[in-house]
């Protein structure tokens, strides 16, 4: 059969070996390591198969469902099974002797089910019935780690029915309207609907996924849910299980809907649905990154992050040209690479030292060299600077915003940056810089098994940073296959009338900067390392018992300065959904009235509705 | 062959320039506060001596690196930096590539003072960042604003519609609010008081100089006076109408840093948080009227 | 002394002309000569027309200028910092204290002689020196450098053992700096 039904199957067969031997754990993860190679190794051969189709072999109300490979599809394929093998090489220390790892391959697997079926369905019903397999299993692998993981994954729990009965909303309301579930059939129908109606329409399924991909103002159960888990859940959570929300959004937004549709959707004058999407966008990228900056544990900061660079995958949708659509699309592949490398990183911390709190680490340069390297790498990526890839899509991303006349969304884009470099500097200070505590002398540097995914990585970081095109190749393809202008990309930047961007001649003059640097520095006299007790105190004698460290509250001072903006924005925020939950459960709550004659009109008017839709339906 | 020479002569130039400019503003400052001062040529003096020191201790591997990083950095922004008779490679890199890689230097510094694990060194670079964060969002806008109403972002073709203008068309003339904005964030990029907090000698001890000594000082000082020309220079080219021709560009530069160390010589230092408010509350406000102005 | 001036290659006579120029001070003001370097520093004798800036930290600094008396624990205080600072680094003691004591001689908790110690370059005499005297004697210093001749630095490495024995009698044992002065010794090409 083809190779999508391979798969999955295999896939499924992951999940059904794991319950097997779920009592050997190295059966476990050689089991999963050989699928997730094999997985992965599939998921590359597909490239000639873009365009094929493959129909489940019988008919759901009178329709053909299936699963369909598009070069978007392909490239959301390769990067789950891609960061899923990576994260099961980490896994292979990392969770030995941890409580909860007996069904941690099991989970792993499932998810990755669920996420390949959503991305490689054709039509909403598959789509649907895998995006509930993928919300199930999100929740069964946030909820690994001990009670406050339990706690947080009910919240996403609460949060993620709300969106599966929004888009059941959709997935019904589309049919009704279209009467097809196949999203090449709707695509072919939509122009036929009145503009209120899609408005509408696209509202609802936005709306699941903007719950999903973590969007400001419902992104408040992502931290928590990503931070209490297994660390390398993080890393796979943060790097691509939220991205799977942003895979609906630009499938519904420029596959099923199409560009030209939604650009109908004006509000008033240059106001558009775009640009609403937009401001929600921004909003993303700069509260939680700000958020970001107080928090104290690190997987925590990064999950603050991985909201907060949501925003800049949305805005790039959002900015409609083809820069920006490209920018948004090369984001979510970015994205996933340094978020993943940062949270190994931190991983390896957490497995060497037991912690992940900002203020209780430091110094760590000296014993982990290799860890420290890669948060290196993956916070030059995260804060967006050059050479690495962050910079390019970002860069795509400010420009399509500029020249597409946002200058505010662009100042929001600036922002969330400048928040995102203060409190990356702060996580790899706080842990890798700074002073040493005693108790930390005897750490070592992270095996081969943990530091083989963060060279991969780091090499991915930094090749992407100095050859997007690389990438762009794929992406220009996606946007041709969804109808849009493609972004005219080069092997080391972009092409364009003024301005170009070569990353390439960016980086060879940075590195002939330090080459230069380097013979300045060599014609002084030889330098002499010192250890960190040799230090500048005002004349005090250090020693391992002074402590002699900067990193609690480390921007106190803007602390100050945002607190009263935050109070306003974030708080007024959750109080208002708070007292409009609040007021729709009161009403909800008011149906129970008690009376046994209004729960028998309840039945009838259920049956009367059921009866109806069944008509329409069949 | 002309961009070769370019290539080589270009640092060297610069760094005659800026390190003639620091010596002269320590001049000036000196002649307001009614002394004779040091001779132009000191910081001369202060660089040859610091590369010459015969112990240079440093603190780990970062340590060092940072200190490449930091020079590498600026002359990587120095390069894509339009100046008059040279921009060759404005093409492979526009104004936002420019605003990014100014900040490589910071990092790389932030990382070598984040290992000579002294806490005065992290408040130091601690602060360096909230003023980034005060004096980057009112800087970025106003080019933000610039480049949105000349449809490009490219920093070259930017000078040349100013040129193209004459007088009326520099950008603080065409523009008077964002050039105001960006020439007060751009007394916080220069790290010249009142935005003086991240040196501070009173408070942190130089901040992330504490540990600084022999040529590492020297190749952050080199790296100062690269970078002090460079950040002037962008000012420049985005409002003042770029260079035509040499005497013009050092014209500029001169009126432009006295202006500048003016306000240097007479001013306090504000608090960290009273320098990230007032960025927030005057040049940003002008920066966002500006650009309302530009929409409507 | 005359022989070291000759043994000097031409390289190192222009970089004694040009290094000499710039002189950062760091003062280690424990006693009341502080009060001499303000007017020291601004508009009436303006001592940065030499070169000579204070400077924050002892990595920074070339000039160890410590003013007045210090007592056993302010001593400690101040091998660290000289043990700190980047050679080639000058001790210059101000005031009658850092010569004898003056007017502490009796005292029981100062030290009486600065250089048996550290190294001292030059010394100011006088209770107090004016800041006349801190000008002359940074000239003085200038002059030094010029002629090769400031080299006391150098003698902490050669004679280690007689400034270590000095400090461990007086501070009642040794102290750790965590600077290992044996090993720099070799790094100067001294023994």
């Amino acid at each position: 059969m083809s190779i999508v039904s391979n798969l999955l199957l295999l896939t499924l067969l992951g999940v059904l070996l794991n319950v097997i031997f779920y009592k050997s754990e190295v059966v476990q993860k050689y089991i999963s390591l050989i699928i997730f190679a094999i997985l992965t190794y599939l998921s590359i051969v597909m490239y000639p198969l873009v365009g094929s189709h493959f129909e489940i072999p019988f008919l759901i109300a009178g329709q053909h469902i299936g699963f369909t490979i598009t070069y978007l599809n392909y490239y959301f394929a390769l990067m789950i099974t891609g960061i899923t093998l990576l994260t099961v090489i980490f896994s292979l220390k990392f969770i030995k002797g941890k409580e909860g790892n007996t069904h941690y391959y099991t989970v792993l697997f499932l998810k990755t089910f669920g996420m390949l079926g959503v991305i490689l369905s054709s039509d909403l019903l598959t789509f649907f019935v895998f995006w509930e397999i993928m919300s199930w299993s999100t929740f069964a692998l946030m909820s690994t780690g001990g009670e406050p993981a339990h706690r947080s994954a009910f919240k996403y729990f609460v949060f993620a029915v709300t969106a599966s009965m929004i888009l059941m909303a959709g997935v019904i309301l589309s049919y009704s309207l279209f009467g097809s579930f196949d999203f090449a059939v709707i695509h072919g129908k939509m122009a036929s609907l009145s503009l209120p109606m899609t408005g509408f329409l696209l509202t609802i399924f936005i709306t699941s996924f903007s719950i999903e991909s973590a969007v400001f103002p419902v992104h408040s159960w992502l931290p928590d849910g990503y931070s209490n888990t297994f660390t390398t859940f993080t890393a796979y959570l943060s790097g691509i299980s939220t991205r799977i929300g942003i895979y609906g959004i630009i499938l519904f937004l420029f596959g099923v809907f199409g560009i030209q549709t939604v650009d109908k959707l004006g509000i008033i004058g240059k106001i558009n649905f775009r640009y609403v999407f937009g401001i929600f966008a921004a909003l993303t990228m700069i509260v939680p990154t700000f958020t970001a900056l107080y928090q104290h544990d690190a997987k925590k900061l990064i999950a603050w992050h991985s909201v907060g660079q949501g925003g800049y995958m949305l805005i790039g949708l959002a900015s409609g040209s083809a820069l920006g659509i490209a920018g948004g699309m090369f984001h979510v592949l970015n994205h996933m690479a340094y978020v993943v490398l940062i949270v190994f990183a931190i991983a390896s911390v957490e497995y060497r030292t037991g912690t992940t709190n900002l203020n209780k680490l430091g110094g760590l340069i000296k014993k982990m060299p290799v860890s420290y390297l890669a948060l290196l790498f993956g916070i030059i990526g995260l804060a967006g600077l050059p050479p690495m890839n962050g910079f390019v899509s970002k860069w795509f991303i400010y420009r399509a915003l500029i020249l597409g006349g946002y200058p505010f969304l662009a100042i929001a884009a600036v922002i969330g940056t400048l928040g995102t470099i203060l409190s990356v500097y702060k996580l790899i200070h706080n842990m890798f810089l700074g002073q040493l505590p005693e108790r930390y002398n005897d750490v070592k540097e992270v095996g081969f098994s943990m530091q083989l995914p963060m060279w991969i990585l780091m090499i991915v970081v930094l090749g992407l940073g100095v050859y997007p095109g690389l990438a762009m190749g794929l992406i220009a393809k996606i946007q041709v296959s969804l109808g849009l202008a493609a972004v005219p990309y080069a092997l080391h930047g972009i092409k364009a009338a003024s301005g170009q961007l070569d990353m390439l001649v960016v980086s060879a003059v940075f590195i002939g900067g330090i080459a230069v640097t380097w013979i300045i520095y060599l014609l002084g006299n030889r330098r002499k390392h010192v250890g960190q007790y040799n230090n500048y105190a005002g004349g005090n004698f250090l020693n391992k018992s002074v402590a002699y460290n900067f990193n609690y509250e480390f921007y106190a001072a803007l602390e100050h300065v945002i607190d009263p903006y935050r109070k306003k924005i974030i708080e007024r925020t959750e109080r208002g959904i708070a007292s409009v939950t609040d007021a729709v459960s009161e009403y909800i709550r008011r149906i129970y009235t008690g009376m046994i004659n209004t729960y028998g009109i309840y039945v009838v008017t259920a049956f009367v509705v059921t009866i109806i839709i069944l008509k329409e339906l069949i | 062959m002309n961009t070769v020479l370019w290539i080589v002569f270009l640092p060297i130039l610069l760094f005659v320039i800026g390190t003639f400019m620091l010596g002269y503003s320590r001049k000036y400052v000196a002649r307001i506060e009614r002394r004779y001062g040091p001779p132009i040529q000191q910081v001369f003096y202060d660089i040859f001596k610091l590369m010459s020191k015969k112990t240079n201790i440093s603190h780990g591997w970062m340590h060092d690196f940072a200190i490449l990083m930091l020079l590498g950095g600026t002359l990587l922004t120095m390069y894509f930096v339009p100046v008059p008779g040279f921009h060759f490679f404005a093409q492979y890199g526009d104004m936002l590539v420019i605003m990014y890689i100014l900040l490589i230097p910071a990092l790389g510094m932030a990382l070598g003072v984040g290992e000579t694990a002294n806490p005065n060194g992290s408040i130091g670079i601690s602060r360096a960042l909230m003023m980034l964060a005060g004096y980057d969002i009112p800087f970025v806008l106003t080019f933000i604003g610039f480049a949105m109403i000349n449809h490009t972002t490219s920093m070259y073709e930017l000078i040349q519609v100013q040129q193209a203008g004459g007088f009326a068309g520099w950008g603080l003339i065409s523009q008077p609010l964002l050039g105001i904005a960006a020439l007060i964030a751009l007394q916080g990029m220069l790290g010249e008081k009142p935005f003086e907090v991240m040196v501070a000698p009173h408070e942190i001890a130089t901040g992330p100089m504490t540990e600084m000594g022999g040529k590492f000082l020297g190749i952050m000082m080199i790296q100062h006076a690269i970078s002090i020309v460079v950040e002037l220079t962008i000012y420049i080219n985005l409002f003042l109408g770029g260079a035509v021709n040499w005497f013009d560009y050092l014209l500029k530069l001169f009126i432009l840093f006295t202006a500048l160390i003016s306000v240097n010589a007479v001013f306090g230092r504000f608090r960290t948080d009273d320098a990230v408010r007032f960025m927030w509350k005057i040049p940003l406000p002008l920066a966002i009227i500006g650009i309302l102005f530009i929409i409507f | 002394m005359d022989e070291k001036i000759t043994q000097r290659s031409v390289w190192e006579k222009i970089s004694a002309k040009l290094s000499k120029r710039s002189l950062w001070m760091l003062h280690y003001c424990t006693g009341c000569g502080a009060i001499e370097l303000p007017p020291t520093m601004t508009a009436r004798f303006d001592m940065e027309r030499f070169g000579i800036n204070p400077m924050v930290t002892p990595r920074q600094a070339d000039i160890l200028l410590i003013t007045g008396y210090l007592s056993v624990k302010t001593l400690k205080r101040v091998v660290l910092t000289y043990e700190q600072m980047q050679a080639p680094k000058y001790v210059v003691g101000f005031g009658s204290c850092t010569i004898n004591g003056g007017m502490y001689w009796n005292s029981y908790s100062t030290m009486k002689s600065l250089d048996r110690y550290i190294p001292v370059e030059t010394y100011i005499a006088g209770c107090m020196p004016r800041p006349e005297a801190i000008i002359a004697s940074f000239n003085e210093l200038i002059n030094k450098i010029d002629r090769g001749e400031a080299n006391s630095w150098k003698d902490y490495y050669n004679n280690y053992n007689f400034y270590k024995e000095n400090q461990e009698h007086t501070f009642e044992g040794p102290i750790e700096t965590y600077n290992d002065i044996k090993a720099d010794a070799a790094l100067f090409n001294i023994k």
